[in-house]
């Protein structure tokens, strides 16, 4: 039994009055036969699940459970029997004003005897992230990766061996767990504020992980035995469900982090793009995989966390790459992880040239109203590594304009109405210059707002 | 000063029977009261109005043949006077109030009630308490496939007038009534009605200018999941509206156990309506949105016409077929590429629409668009397929 919540019964002579009786108690206090915890990633919310044998008598039984020093909603406490559910009827839950944390609930049953019952809870402040780690080969083809995740709790409750299950998604909460757990049902809600609750946009936990990291074993040891838990994963509607095998120990202020996955010899493919809109003023390189068969993945969804990237050194060693944040990715989509500006990349690019022509005129004295102007732009890649790379590049040109490239990259196209895009092959420690031409019609001449490509 | 019998449940509400000797008010007598203390036969209390609960009592009062005057006061209790209403349940007029007197700076009424003849008298006395109020909550359980859910309606009664009515009949103006006991401070969750087998209507929205956006990919925005109940005999409701209230839904694993799938607030939803609840992120369809055309077309002076064609790239990870719904709004759309009007935007649909089958104007500021999407295959290299939908849409007569 858990030092803070306990589900007493209270077992009632049959056609008493509740009034009366209300303090009248013979307690017993049923052990509990097992716990699963559903701990989600996106709020601040664990389902709890206990499941104990109760002693039922023939008619009315009165149940409490209470709670202290841990945060449980009680608008989410839940009681099911699992077992002679079709002679077991919950009438009815009382919240006493005068004693908070506490609810009772009258039961009316219609069989005497032992029956397993589930009462479920949400409480606040367990919480889990995922982690990986790549590693990529000393020619950068080839990697391994790592995925963890770390439950931590801080709920101020401990939960020896639990069924520890974790939820891949983002749910929608319309109150916060909790602020429901210390706001109690001690007052009446005005409807205004029940009718302006609104819908809360969502953040997707992008937290580093330094903080959490626990290899630390906990109290109790794993009921599958020295090897690490599995990690089972399953589809749950939108969600998927990382079932941690066998029962766990996480006691209140611990963490506990746990491999989720391993892959070896992923392959993946460099590319370079620049998009100064994006991601800024130099190009940066990415990483590109995906989470399928052939990467040595897709058994299941990524669930959101926090990359470190490093690369082996040839004769042992490592170097640091980046950190991170990922977002979702669901199985057979690929990965992009943006690994940073390269300082083996050098890019310009400057305006080369530029001539105006097409004036148009009006008022008294003349002015001009209407031109167009065409300027000539000049990139150059230059690569000082020992492998070509590719260098994806988009350009997004504001107003009226025509657009022409050069080779090599003549076969532009458009991303949208006024971005093109175009793709280059650098060759091997070599300097590479890309000409392209926009007309832009401006002021009276300017007709449209979007980017034509002409050859 | 009133006497109290023992067995009145009620601490703080005085029903006295204040009987006189003589017809005719005499005020410089004051109010001299012997008083004997009807108890509650009988007490109902009616929650169907969201604003308002009305209480309703029963008692049996012995009148004496002519005047009485009945004298009705409160403390630390939340009653509306203005509201309380005196009732003899006599099928004649023999028993009739005359008039009805509030004494000053006092929680109390007096009532003149006429009676043609001595003898008991069963009254019903009814006011609008407040600080009782009550909320309404779904718990809802899907079935593993989703098909169905179990829905479990609940009514909260929290009471904090001050009163505390012992063995009331409780009644949200639908489904049971109950009888409990009222405690003072105190709320009750009681069951107001289970259906089961409801079917579930599953969608997936995605709506451009609403939707979450996706780190580090400013032309995607996710998808949101729905589940649609409709308040009909069809789907197995049907039976009253549902008001509004938080609903929670879970879904059955498949291994004897549940997982909580997400909450919303249910709308009030009449019968024949549809309660649309947002779950969650449905993360595993994926949609890039892209402008393809944007291009004005002169009419005359400064009228024209503006052509635009949106595209749309939707590819579908999850491991089920489903129907993607796109939401547009014509009016912002039009703002985006015409510049902020005050009108309403005239727009049609031009002919390199994917397929105008797909499309349903649902009004003219909002269109929807309906795309069927496989499910991912299962050979392992083979990439789910990218659909695109293109709508090309001509933004009439703007200047």
């Amino acid at each position: 039994m858990t030092r803070a919540i306990l589900l007493a019964t209270a077992v009632l002579a049959v056609a008493q009055t509740a009034a009366h009786a209300r303090d009248i108690d013979l307690v017993t206090l049923p052990p509990r036969d097992a716990v699963q915890l559903t701990i989600y990633n996106s709020e601040d919310l664990t389902l709890v699940k206990e499941v104990r044998s109760i002693t039922f008598k023939k008619g009315l039984n009165r149940l409490q459970f209470s709670w202290a020093g841990t945060l449980i909603d009680p608008t989410s406490v839940y009681f099911r029997p699992i077992e002679h559910d079709d002679q077991i009827e919950v009438l009815d839950t009382t919240f006493p004003g005068d004693r908070p944390q506490v609810l009772f609930w009258n039961i009316q049953s219609a069989f005497e005897g032992q029956a397993k019952v589930e009462v479920s809870y949400f409480t606040s402040g367990i919480s889990w992230q995922a982690d990986y780690v790549m590693i990529t080969d000393p020619d950068e083809a080839q990697a391994t990766f790592d995925g963890y995740v770390t439950v931590v709790n801080n709920s101020g409750e401990d939960y020896p061996d639990a069924q520890v299950r974790l939820v891949v998604g983002v749910v929608n909460l319309v109150e916060k767990i909790q602020q429901l757990a210390q706001r109690g049902l001690g007052r009446v809600k005005p409807e205004h504020e029940v009718h302006q609750a609104l819908r809360e946009s969502l953040d997707v936990a992008d937290e580093e992980a330094d903080a959490l990291f626990a290899l630390h074993a906990g109290k109790g040891a794993s009921q599958s035995g020295r090897r690490a838990p599995k990690v089972i994963k399953e589809g749950l509607s939108e969600y998927f469900i990382f079932t941690v095998e066998g029962t766990q120990t996480i006691t209140n202020g611990w963490s506990r982090r746990m491999v989720s996955f391993r892959a070896a010899q992923v392959p993946f493919d460099i590319v370079y793009r620049y998009r100064p809109h994006q991601y800024g003023p130099n190009p940066v390189r990415f990483f590109m995989l995906a989470n399928d068969e052939e990467h040595k993945m897709g058994a299941s969804p990524l669930p959101d966390g926090v990359i470190r990237v490093f690369r082996q050194r040839q004769g042992g060693g490592l170097n640091y790459f980046t950190t991170q944040s990922t977002k979702y990715i669901p199985i057979k989509e690929k990965v992009e992880l943006n690994v940073g500006a390269d300082d083996q990349i050098v890019y310009e690019r400057t305006v080369f040239d530029v001539a105006r022509d097409e004036f148009v005129y009006e008022g008294k004295p003349l002015r001009v109203v209407g031109w167009d102007e065409t300027r000539q732009w000049q990139e150059e890649v230059r690569n000082y590594r020992a492998k070509p790379i590719v260098l994806e590049i988009r350009h997004v040109l504001q107003g009226d304009c025509e657009f022409t490239a050069q080779e090599p990259a003549a076969k532009a196209t458009l991303y949208n109405f006024r971005t093109p895009e175009y793709t280059v092959t650098v060759p091997a420690r070599t300097k590479l210059k890309v000409e392209s031409k926009g007309t832009f019609h401006l002021g009276k001449n300017a007709k449209q707002n979007r980017v034509r490509l002409t050859k | 000063m009133h006497a109290r019998q023992s067995l009145v449940p009620a601490t703080v509400l005085l029903v006295a029977l204040a009987v006189l000797t003589a017809v005719v008010a005499a005020p410089a007598a004051g109010r001299i009261k012997l008083a004997t203390l009807p108890v509650r036969e009988r007490v109902e209390i009616q929650l169907e109005n969201s604003k308002a609960t009305l209480v309703e009592e029963e008692r049996i009062v012995t009148l004496l043949k002519g005047t009485n005057h009945i004298d009705f006061s409160w403390t630390n209790t939340q009653i509306d006077k203005r509201t309380i209403l005196f009732r003899p349940l006599v099928q004649d007029n023999s028993v009739r109030v005359i008039h009805q007197s509030y004494p000053p700076g006092e929680n109390a009424l007096v009532w003149e009630v006429f009676a043609e003849k001595a003898g008991p008298v069963r009254v019903r006395i009814s006011y609008l308490l407040g600080r009782l109020q009550r909320t309404f909550s779904y718990r809802a359980t899907a079935e593993h496939d989703e098909s169905t859910l179990t829905l479990r309606n609940y009514m909260r009664v929290a009471n904090f007038s001050g009163e505390e009515y012992g063995n009331a009949k409780v009644w949200a103006g639908f489904g049971d009534q109950f009888q409990r006991e009222m405690g003072l401070n105190e709320s009750k969750e009681l069951l107001v009605g289970k259906f089961v087998q409801v079917p579930i209507e599953k969608k997936f929205l995605f709506n451009w200018r609403t939707g979450q956006h996706v780190p580090d990919e400013p032309n995607q925005r996710y998808v949101t999941m729905h589940y649609v109940l409709t308040n009909d005999e069809k789907h197995k409701l049907g039976t009253f509206p549902l008001q509004h209230g938080k609903a929670r839904i879970f879904q059955k694993d498949g291994r004897g156990g549940e997982a909580f799938l997400g909450e919303d607030w249910g709308k009030f939803t009449p019968i024949d309506d549809e309660m649309k609840l947002y779950l969650g992120l449905a993360r595993d369809v994926k949609v890039e949105r892209t402008v393809e055309r944007n291009k004005r077309q002169t009419v005359h002076a400064n009228r024209f016409h503006q052509e635009v064609i949106v595209k749309y790239a939707v590819q579908n990870f999850k491991s089920k077929a489903c129907i993607l719904d796109i939401e547009e709004d014509l009016n912002r759309l039009r703002d985006e590429f015409c510049g902020k009007k005050n009108h309403d935007a005239q727009w049609e649909l031009g002919p390199e629409t994917s397929d105008a089958k797909q499309v349903e104007r649902k009004g003219a500021r909002n269109l929807e668009i309906h795309i069927p999407l496989p499910a991912r295959p299962e050979k392992a290299d083979e990439k789910p397929k990218e659909i695109v939908f293109r709508i090309h849409l001509w933004f009439r007569n703007e200047w």
